[in-house]
């Protein structure tokens, strides 16, 4: 499988499922997210796959949003006190769990797949938290560590890179220059605020015309309230040349966990949906909080 | 406290306080039973700030946030201080075991170059030292400082709200304060602001060891420490400090016991267990010192 069939249905001008919400969905089933379960419980995290595939996925995505070398190195003051305290595993731990993400996924494809081509998606976001572009790296920094990631994600065998929860330009065009210099194709999502506009200010049409040059395969807008993903495709649309995406987050973001409410169950998050389809996006899933339920309802926009 | 709930399978949200408190008071109860005579509320890094930096802001946090984040962090200072009193009053202990109400860096344990400054630490650790005396704790105890300036943040906070305080420094694989400020100087600063104890934690034995010599040479106070065992196995998310560690098996309770005796011997007056640690460890502890008990305090 290669990312072949799902960039030929964009161009066809065909709607792709994206899955739903792997993180909360662990916790909904009752539990802990914090070691990402991809070495303790992996067929746990393969089910949900799975799940996500029975219910019409077209693509998935990997289990591992913020797992990389930086997360677990920055709970050390530095590279001494980490030798000093650290589990002895940690040079090695992010990339050996990455690189298992991508082949759960890839597993789960193998089991519940059955004639309908399903993509694998390396799921990636910012290197710092997501919602705080104050914290970026520079520019160079983030080349090289993306650079890493991407390498391991692609040894795996992953057909696609979707970087996801994105705030700002900056790490977004050097996440992609990457991604395009190892030859793999790459959907950019970003976080938008109720204005429409990425975490930095910047605004959607900066952000296509320094995206689009690059390469980039489509752009998405998710994590956020569908509301804010409304103003966000209002503002995106008219502007994008390339294939267009959303998935909104359901409840309220509870940290360290997730707080499930019922104000958008899946026939109301089918209408919503369905408004994005209708204002040009073509690529539709559900972020934190949605369920398979959820996305069983999307797949009847795949018609 | 953390690292032990963990270890149980409690769910590290909101500090166990919300959704697993019979499972915190029931460790606090342990700990009473295994010989602590001064238990510790399971507040460590609880503070307004770990919830409003996974948000973009305010704003963000009030948007999508769950209801009620914003005034989240007191009523857990105060769960915390409750199931500390009501473990204490179970055992019947109530006149002879402290609960001291742990304060802590505002920002992550081992990134001192986060750490706010003294200006902006001071208001904000006083709103959660106000709240442990308001609920009567006996004493503060300010764990793993990880600067001088937020140490006397705390010790300012705990002379306002007039209760007794302990201080304990986090030591860097130099052997100084985590932020490689010199432990001497740490000691100073806070014995000046009424420390009326220090201590040193949240680091392997051994550099225990060497910063209770230092200790011993630089202060009159009371002093001790607190180890951890094991290895820090951080989450692989962001987030805040997250109490695991593993590997803790080359650290049975009967030698970290024959440690804290030496320490014992060479001054330090109280002795407890860190991150790793378990009630097992307090009571192997508690009972190496039996013979010389008069004076000596398990935390």
């Amino acid at each position: 499988m290669s990312y072949q069939a799902i960039g030929d249905k964009l161009r066809a001008g065909e709607t792709v499922i994206l899955d739903g919400a792997i993180g909360t969905e662990i916790l909904r089933r009752n539990v802990t997210w914090a070691d990402h379960q991809l070495a303790s419980q992996p067929e746990f995290v393969r089910g949900i796959h799975e799940d996500y595939i029975r219910a019409g996925a077209d693509v998935i995505s990997t289990n591992s949003f913020q797992l990389c070398r930086r997360a677990l190195f920055s709970h050390f003051r530095d590279e001494a006190h980490r030798r000093q305290i650290g589990a002895a595993d940690l040079d090695h731990r992010a990339d050996k769990l990455l690189a298992a993400s991508v082949r759960l996924a890839i597993d789960a494809r193998q089991r519940a797949a059955t004639g309908r081509p399903v993509a694998v998606a390396a799921a990636i976001t910012t290197l710092e938290w997501c919602f705080r572009p104050d914290l970026a790296p520079s520019p160079e920094q983030a080349r090289s560590e993306y650079r890493e990631i991407f390498q391991v994600v692609k040894d795996a065998g992953a057909d696609l890179v979707l970087l996801e929860t994105l705030n700002s330009i900056s790490e977004a065009r050097a996440a992609l220059e990457v991604a395009k210099s190892l030859g793999l194709a790459c959907w950019t999502s970003f976080v938008c605020d109720e204005r429409g506009r990425l975490f930095t200010g910047e605004t959607m049409p900066e952000m296509v015309a320094a995206l689009e040059p690059l390469g980039v395969d489509a752009i998405l807008l998710n994590c956020a309230p569908p509301g804010d993903i409304n103003a966000g495709m209002k503002e995106l649309l008219p502007h994008a040349h390339v294939a267009t995406g959303a998935y909104a987050h359901i409840g309220r973001f509870d940290p360290p966990e997730w707080m499930f409410t019922d104000e958008y169950p899946p026939t109301r998050y089918l209408q919503v949906a369905t408004t994005w389809k209708r204002m040009g996006a073509r690529i539709l899933g559900g972020c934190c909080g949605t369920t398979p339920d959820h996305i069983a309802a999307l797949s009847s926009l795949r018609a | 406290m953390g690292t032990e709930l963990v270890r149980r399978g409690v769910r590290w949200r909101k500090h166990g306080l919300l959704t697993d408190a019979e499972r915190v008071q029931q460790l606090h109860a342990e700990y009473l039973a295994a010989g602590a005579d001064v238990i510790r509320t399971n507040t460590f890094q609880l503070n307004p700030r770990i919830y409003l930096n996974v948000f973009r802001n305010r704003q963000h946090m009030r948007h999508i946030g769950a209801p009620g984040l914003e005034d989240l962090t007191p009523k857990l200072l105060r769960t915390s201080v409750r199931v500390a009193r009501q473990a204490r009053a179970d055992a019947g202990r109530e006149k002879r075991a402290a609960i001291a109400g742990v304060l802590a860096p505002l920002e992550h344990c081992f990134r001192p170059d986060l750490a706010p400054k003294f200006e902006q630490a001071c208001p904000e650790q006083l709103e959660l030292a106000r709240v442990f005396a308001e609920e009567k704790v006996d004493l503060l105890l300010g764990e793993s400082m990880n600067t001088i300036a937020e140490a006397c943040a705390v010790a300012e906070a705990a002379r306002t709200v007039g209760l007794p305080l302990w201080i304990s420094f986090v030591i860097g694989p130099e052997g100084e304060l985590l932020s490689r400020e010199p432990l001497a100087r740490a000691v100073a600063e806070v014995e000046k602001l009424g420390a009326q104890a220090v201590l040193v934690n949240c680091a392997p034995p051994s550099d225990i060891e060497r910063a209770l010599a230092k200790l011993k040479a630089v202060t009159r106070l009371p002093f001790g420490g607190f180890a951890h065992i094991g290895r820090f196995s951080p989450p692989s998310w962001k987030f805040e400090f997250f109490p695991q560690f593993g590997d803790t098996d080359s650290w049975p309770p009967e030698r970290y016991a024959g440690e804290a005796a030496r320490w014992r011997k060479k001054g330090a007056t109280i002795l407890g267990g860190c991150c790793g640690t378990t009630p097992a460890h307090i009571a192997a502890l508690a009972q190496a010192l039996e013979l010389k008990r008069e004076g000596v305090q398990t935390a």
